[in-house]
């Protein structure tokens, strides 16, 4: 048996984040004893419509965030109790709401820093409806066995070493939320652990009292003792006392009151609990306390560390007195381990997972991203270029002095040729549409292929093919290619010519045979090819596309990378040009009618549809 | 709890329309002449000057000065301005317009779980303890205002006569209305008094609590809370309070000057258990402090190092219960970073630590903590199965 929360206890969680973790909490709780998820909604206006994943055990479940409690317990109707977790400013109205719902009969705030005034109108407002306003600062209620509300108890190795699983004869009531967990503990290793356990906060006008909770427990026939933390401060442990006091009680009190030192501490020391004050004249001190609850015949040890023999003293009565009567243990290691994430079971090295994705080029788990093992900022320090960090990712390699000088002159020399090119005039004309800047440079990005730049790879690939299988016969390199391919990619321009050579082309050839010590067998095969094909054709020139494609291969980049170089260069002029529109605020492009040949049908009627 | 200066409670005071005498708060005794300047009532009146700080037994300690004129009130601001009580500065003053009057009353407003009290008595000033029979005590439901009559027949009751028992319960009326409104716990007006010069009612003191979690809604509360435990707060606490103000979770320290055990204790209930069991050993805390609700590691460390700083110190309890969401491994590592700063910088020289503890992670941080045992510290590491309080023997008996 339990007080206030049980089997049939179905919750509301007020508030955001906070309110999501504790319901995390219960359900762990709800999966140790084999019970219906506890928490069945959330009010949290700001979140309405989302759903929370909560875990119990190995199920996961969607609870619904509602934007109103109506709402929620509309839907939930088995809803009877309220977690508040909200800031503290809108803590009253959202228990206030909860206190005039129906269904609700117990709310507990566990939000901290409300207003005395307010917690004192929600006790009041409570009293009034006949329900139970518990908390403002409550870390909850636990019944064991039956039900968790909020993150009381902690976590889910020490719900076992506290017995929780399995109800027991002791009652616990605190107003420090830290110490109830401590006092659960207390219970478990010194008697048979608890059947409830309330923290009712350790503010100066908390919404429930001992006194409340211990005539609870004094009905619940199966709660033997009950355990009380109290402090200086307030007088509800007086009032405890005298409810002892007052008549022959069937349970026993046990009681640990903090704040004796104050008798010797500077005067109005503060402490932890807002309501941890002493009152005018000596009521209100631990003293006072102490002494009245030993008058009333409750066991007070001096210190806390004393708590652990009381109990056992009080446990061993109540067996020796046949009040309480062994029961079988459950053997803990039948208890259901919580099923431990993917990552925690990696790191014992007890299941394998096959990777989703693999790379061999970077890695950025560390303090800062590392390309191929090198730290990007040692790369910088060193005098590294970014011509090198291509060649790193790309190719897995740093490429020699002379090698990154021919990147970078090969970007250099690619980064841009004029408006009037298919990728450039793309991007303009979506820069002219508005479109912002990457959507409008993978515009002209999407003009990149055949036809357009996006041969380099293709001319890289074949001029390497023919090196290797055709070394000393172009004639048949050129036949093979016809009969398998078709044009040999990498030759030939719509405009230059034999007699009006590519001045890139021209520059690149002489700069890396003369001035580099490259050895060059892919380029050096593709200008033979080029003699060979403008001595058929004039314009069937070895193009820019082809030249750095082969000299790409002679630098040996793997041939998937070859089309990168004029992707990345081509971006640097792509966003040049979107810039330069919108520098000139760029109206809208429309082609003109001249500019079109309309070769259409003459109008004409529609025909009726058949 | 949040105990405000005379001056924030004046003004709260008027805002409700409850008499005070002219006064100004002021930290420059040359800004006092220039006021003096533009106020008719500072050249004119007799004045009083005091210290306008958390200090305890003003009077005795000669922080506050009666019945001067302008002139001599400057020299005494001056006096007291930059005076060190303790580990107190004096850095403000008050100076108010002394009143004329034969009577001195008493009122006083305290909140309490159902309402709030008000007391009343017509033998107020420096003998009220000695006069606390005569104080008549009058229940304010709670989000109730008594009426004029009712607050009269208790005004009557208390031995105010006639005429002057209603107009004290007119009085008294705007302090309740203070009192709800501005979300006040206790206000202390001693003395209340009828000044000569108009038979106008002004409240010569004040003492006033408020509810410093009830902010959120006064945007014209533009004071801060001050000390209540009779001195300024020390430079550690107002580090301390700092951090406490911006992170998740708290952090609080309290100086105990003279102890030599200091605590580095976890919540809000263990740890005054934790004092408590000091203190019934016959021993001395060194300080006060309390960590809670999940703090961040970094404001963990800050306490820690500043407690490793404290004079004198023999032991440290590095204490708690069994944490509900408290990360243990996550709050020891910030101890132990402090702990390690502490010791590089010379602290913790012949200072025995004592850790028991419990909660979420509570292996890996015990072993972490044990660790340090291996750099050359003096820590002795219990986990729940120690009893809470039982470390505070060990060191005691150590």
């Amino acid at each position: 048996m339990s007080i206030l929360a049980n089997r049939d206890t179905r919750a509301v969680i007020i508030g955001g984040v906070a309110g999501v973790n504790a319901a995390r909490r219960m359900a762990q709780f709800d999966f140790l004893i084999n019970r219906p998820l506890t928490v069945e909604a959330f009010v949290y206006p700001p979140e309405e419509g989302q759903q929370k994943e909560i875990y119990r055990g190995g199920e996961l479940n969607n609870v619904t965030v509602y934007a109103s409690l109506q709402k929620a317990l509309d839907e939930n109707p088995l809803i009877n109790t309220a977690l508040i977790y909200i800031g503290a400013s809108r803590a009253y109205q959202s228990a206030k709401e909860a206190l005039d719902s129906n269904g609700i009969k117990l709310v507990t705030m566990i939000t901290e820093g409300v207003p005395e005034k307010d917690a004192k109108r929600l006790r009041k407002y409570a009293l009034e409806k006949g329900k139970i306003f518990n908390g403002p600062s409550s870390i909850g209620i636990m019944s064991a066995g039956e039900c968790r509300l909020g993150v009381i108890g902690g976590e889910y190795k020490n719900l076992k070493l506290c017995n929780l699983y399995r109800p027991g004869s002791f009652g616990v009531i605190t107003k420090s939320g830290g110490l109830s967990n401590e006092a659960m503990w207390l219970c478990a290793q010194n008697g048979n652990g608890i059947t409830s356990a309330v923290a009712i906060g350790g503010d100066s006008y908390p919404g429930t009292d001992f006194v409340t909770y211990l005539q609870m427990f004094e009905n619940d026939p199966e709660t033997k003792a009950v355990v009380i933390v109290g402090e200086v401060g307030g007088t509800l442990e007086e009032e405890a006392a005298e409810w002892l006091g007052a008549e022959k009680r069937r349970i026993k009190v046990i009681a640990a009151i903090g704040g004796t030192c104050q008798d010797v501490l500077p005067q109005g020391m503060k402490f932890g609990h807002a309501g941890a004050k002493e009152g005018k004249k000596g009521l209100g001190s631990a003293r006072s306390k102490i002494n009245a609850l030993r008058e009333a015949g409750a066991y007070v040890p001096d210190t806390f560390g004393g708590l652990s023999k009381a109990i056992k003293q009080v446990y061993q009565e109540l067996q020796a007195t046949g009040i309480i009567s062994p029961e079988p243990e459950i053997d803990e290691k039948l208890l259901p381990e919580l099923p431990p994430s993917v990552q925690e079971i990696m790191k014992q090295g007890e299941v394998i997972v096959e990777p989703l994705i693999r790379t061999t080029i970077s890695d950025d788990r560390g303090e800062e991203p590392r390309y191929v093992g090198y730290a990007a900022s040692e790369l910088c320090e060193k005098g590294y270029g970014i011509e090198d960090v291509i060649a790193l990712l790309w190719n897995k390699k740093l490429p020699s002095k002379e090698e990154s000088e021919i990147i970078k002159r090969i970007i250099m020399i690619s980064a841009d040729h004029g408006p009037a090119v298919s990728g450039a005039f793309g991007a303009i004309i979506a820069a002219c549409a508005g479109i912002d800047l990457p959507q409008a440079v993978s515009a002209g990005m999407t003009m990149i292929g055949p036809r357009f730049g996006g041969a380099v790879t293709n001319a890289g690939k074949y001029f390497k093919y023919g090196v290797k299988e055709y070394p000393n016969d172009i004639p048949g390199f050129l036949a093979w290619m016809k009969q398998n391919h078709g044009p040999v990619p990498g030759i030939g321009h719509r405009v230059k010519s034999l007699k009006n050579p590519d001045k890139r082309v021209k520059y690149l050839v002489e700069y890396v045979k003369n001035q580099t010590t490259l050895h060059t067998p892919c380029l050096d095969y593709a200008l033979e090819v080029e003699k060979i094909t403008t001595s058929k054709k004039d314009n069937l020139i070895l193009n820019v596309d082809g030249t750095i494609g082969c000299i790409l291969v002679d630098l040996d980049f793997p041939e998937f990378s070859l089309n990168g170089f004029f992707v990345l260069a081509r971006t640097i002029g792509m966003i040049g040009h979107w810039i330069d529109q919108n520098n000139q605020n760029a109206r809208l492009i429309r082609l003109y009618d001249y500019l079109i040949n309309y070769a259409v049908k003459e109008e004409r009627e529609v025909p009726e549809k058949k | 709890m949040a105990k405000i200066l005379e001056g924030p409670a004046m003004k709260l005071f008027n805002k409700w329309g409850m008499p005070v005498p002219n006064y100004v708060v002021v930290m420059d005794p040359n800004r006092l002449e220039q006021l003096g300047e533009a106020n008719k009532w500072l050249r004119e009146s007799k004045l009083v000057v005091k210290a306008h700080e958390a200090i305890g037994g003003r009077f005795k300690l000669g922080l506050v000065k009666l019945g001067l004129n302008l002139e001599q009130a400057v020299e005494a601001a001056n006096e007291m301005i930059g005076r060190e009580i303790g580990t107190a500065v004096v850095r403000q003053v008050i100076i108010a317009e002394m009143l004329d009057h034969d009577e001195e009353y008493y009122l006083s407003i305290a909140g309490n779980r159902d309402g709030a009290e008000l007391l009343l008595s017509n033998k107020g000033g420096v003998d009220i303890e000695d006069n606390w029979d005569t104080v008549k005590r009058l229940f304010i439901p709670l989000d109730e205002t008594p009426s004029i009559e009712r607050i009269t027949e208790a005004a009557l009751e208390a031995g105010f006569v006639g005429e002057i028992a209603e107009r004290v319960a007119k009085i008294t009326s705007r302090l309740i209305l203070c009192f709800d409104n501005e979300d006040a716990q206790s206000i202390e007006i001693n003395p209340l008094v009828i000044r000569k010069s108009d038979m106008r009612f002004a409240a010569l003191d004040a003492v006033m609590n408020v509810d410093w979690d009830a902010r959120f809604r006064h945007p014209d509360w533009d004071f801060k809370p001050v000390s209540e435990i009779g001195r300024p707060f020390t430079e550690a606490e107002q580090q301390i309070m700092e951090i406490d103000a911006r992170i998740k979770g708290s952090v609080k320290l309290v100086e105990v000057p003279g102890g030599n055990i200091a605590l580095l204790t976890a919540g809000g209930g263990a740890s005054v258990f934790y004092s408590d069991a000091v203190v019934a050993r016959g021993g001395s805390i060194a300080n006060y402090a309390e960590y809670s609700g999940d703090p961040p590691d970094w404001a963990v460390e800050a306490l820690t190092e500043t407690i490793c700083r404290l004079p004198d110190i023999k032991h440290i309890i590095v204490g708690g219960a069994i944490a509900n969401f408290t990360d243990v491994k996550a709050t020891f590592n910030g101890i132990i970073n402090g702990f390690r700063e502490s010791k590089s910088k010379g602290f913790l020289e012949n200072v025995k630590i004592w850790v028991r503890r419990g909660g979420p992670n509570e292996n890996q941080g015990l072993a972490s903590m044990k660790k340090l045992q291996e750099e050359g510290f003096d820590i002795h590491v219990y986990d729940r199965s120690m009893p809470m309080t039982d470390i505070v023997d060990l060191a005691m008996n150590s």
